[in-house]
């Protein structure tokens, strides 16, 4: 991912309809954007195996392996490139299952042209934050309580010696956590630099990561040292305990 | 269709309810008969002891016949009088065989109950299951072009592009506009044919003729896709059937096989047509993308579809049913992805019409 940084921001859209297809990807290149296109999730996995981009636009609806399978896929293989969902189907149901398979973002079709710009550059101003924020030596680990973090691989090892795999969203909370360190985050300050608007119905997602942080990060998960609760407000993450 | 569903799990409950009764009562009278039979006989066999006892003090034959009626006395021995013992038997049969019979049948009847309500209940979850998945795949198939089209039209609203750019978004707004024309008539046929309400009029048609209409329709499409249709019907081939089914088969037929020859860049269409045994056979061949050859028979079920293709799923199972209707068959036969598709239709031949 890191090789793109010079080049214009590179952008596959994958999409079984032929006139969705090049409406999206003709806008994409209207705003600058590198655009390639695939019309399956088999070529979509066989470009991606060849190139690196920033975000993906993916149709759920295709034929063979779908934009779920897709998403799981990559996932799976550790390449953790933004991914936009397209799709007929626009339940929340169906959005969250989305969003479990990887997912950063769900639009349901029709969708306005101006809010699928708007989500793309919200995507991608996300990890250009989290690419910056992990660049230097000193930004991309993190070391707290025995753990350590490494922002740019998303692998950790736990006080326990535990090798661990972060999620995307699993490293932008914590990168955001860390950057404000010994200060209040708001539930809705997370949701917000994690994920973007409206994405998820309520703030208790946030919870959830958190609770799956502590599992990973925290000695006695019940006590936590470095994820604490603020009540009604939000969270604080300490590198140690304050007495 | 609430209430008929309330209605009907009522009724099943009650059938199965009076199955299970009438089980209890053939199994209760059984068990009943039989106790009774078996008091009978040790009442039977109490006299014969009596009897005998009598017998043994020295009472007389004719003394235990008077006081026990159903008792013979042979030399100094007592008995059961024979036809005592018959009657006690056969009553016994008369009635186990009553209760079988009665009991079978109430529970024949009752069971043919149970069987026709649950089919009707499950035939009814299965009709809606399908509209559901019906509907869900309709409003599904329809928001792709929806969100083409409205993206088009928000791309001109939003860049006024020059004039050949915008010419290309209006052309493909027009195709999606068009596709979904297609789409709307393609759904309300296929709802007419599920519900059987088809205006039938088979008379006799010239397949050359109905095909060159469909063909003539199609060309401009072809050409711009570089898809060449060679069309080598004779005429002077007569089949049965109505003439708008005709045409709605052939022009699906038709559509299907443009579809997968443009998915595979551009190709070629051949037409051709013989009489057989009582029938007329349309073979229609493409150089299209093709299909494996076991899914040959799925390709005429609802909302199959093959590919990436951009139908409704509902083309070729309309093909289908109005086949049926005409008393004719189709076939597809493929060797494989990518090598192309032949689609057979055969109609019962008809006579030409006298004029």
């Amino acid at each position: 991912m890191s090789a793109a940084d010079a080049r214009p921001t590179q952008v596959l859209v994958v999409e079984d309809d032929p006139h969705l297809s090049a409406g999206v990807r003709e806008n994409l290149r209207a705003e600058g954007y590198e655009v390639s296109g695939a019309s399956d999730g088999e070529q979509a996995l066989a470009w991606l195996r060849e190139h690196d981009c920033a975000l993906i636009v993916l149709d759920v609806m295709l034929p063979g392996i779908d934009g779920l399978g897709v998403c799981r896929t990559l996932r799976e293989q550790g390449n953790n490139t933004p991914v936009l969902f397209l799709t007929a189907r626009g339940d929340p149901a169906d959005r969250v299952r989305g969003l479990e398979a990887g997912g950063d973002d769900y639009l349901a079709k029709p969708f306005h042209l101006q809010e699928f710009l708007l989500r793309v550059r919200a995507i991608l101003r996300r990890w250009d934050w989290y690419r910056n924020a992990s660049a230097t030596a000193a930004t991309a680990v993190l070391r707290f309580g025995g753990n350590e973090v490494d922002f740019r691989a998303f692998r950790a090892r736990s006080w326990n010696g535990e090798a661990q795999e972060l999620t995307e969203k699993e490293a932008m909370i914590l990168k955001v956590l860390a950057e404000h360190l010994g200060e209040i985050v708001s539930r809705e300050d997370l949701l917000e630099r994690v994920w973007g608007y409206d994405v998820f119905p309520s703030t208790r997602t946030v919870d959830n990561f958190i609770l799956r942080l502590r599992k990973r990060f925290e000695q006695d998960p019940a006590n936590p040292k470095h994820f604490l609760t603020v009540w009604g407000v939000g969270y604080r993450f300490l590198v140690e305990k304050q007495p | 269709m609430k209430a008929t569903r309330v209605f009907q799990l009522t009724a099943l409950a009650l059938v199965v309810v009076s199955a299970v009764q009438v089980g209890w009562w053939l199994f209760d009278q059984r068990a009943y008969t039989l106790e009774k039979v078996s008091a009978a006989n040790a009442a039977y066999a109490e006299q014969t002891a009596a009897a005998q006892a009598l017998l043994d003090s020295g009472a007389s034959a004719q003394q235990v016949q008077q006081l026990l009626p159903q008792i013979v006395v042979s030399g100094a021995h007592a008995a059961l009088a024979p036809a005592v013992e018959q009657a006690l038997r056969t009553e016994e049969q008369r009635r186990l065989n009553q209760y079988a019979w009665e009991g079978g049948f109430f529970l024949l009847a009752l069971g043919v109950c149970i069987a026709v309500i649950a089919r009707a209940l499950s035939a009814e979850a299965r009709v809606l299951e399908e509209q559901d998945s019906f509907l869900a795949l309709v409003s599904h198939q329809f928001k792709t072009p929806l969100a083409s089209l409205q993206l088009s039209l928000e791309t001109l609203a939003l860049r006024a592009p020059p004039p050949a750019a915008a010419r290309t978004l209006i052309d493909r707004m027009l195709a999606d506009l068009a596709r979904m024309g297609a789409m709307v008539t393609q759904i309300l046929e296929s709802v007419r044919l599920e519900r059987g309400r088809v205006d039938w009029r088979a008379e006799p048609l010239e397949l050359r003729a109905a095909v060159t209409r469909v063909v003539t329709q199609l060309e401009e499409r072809a050409r711009s896709e570089r898809i060449t249709i060679a069309n080598s019907i004779e005429s002077g081939l007569y089949v049965l059937s109505d003439p708008l089914a005709l045409d709605v088969v052939v022009r699906n037929v038709l559509e299907n096989a443009l579809a997968a020859v443009a998915c595979a860049g551009g190709g070629s269409i051949a037409l051709s047509a013989r009489a057989a045994v009582g029938e007329v056979e349309l073979s229609v061949k493409d150089s299209g993308v093709g299909f494996e050859p076991a899914a040959g028979a799925r390709l005429f079920q609802k909302f199959s579809r093959l590919g990436a293709a951009a139908g409704t799923g509902l083309g070729l199972y309309i093909v289908r049913r109005l086949m049926e209707l005409a008393h004719g068959r189709v076939a597809a036969h493929s060797e494989g992805a990518g090598k192309g598709a032949s689609f057979v239709l055969a109609w019962p031949a008809a006579q030409e019409p006298q004029r």
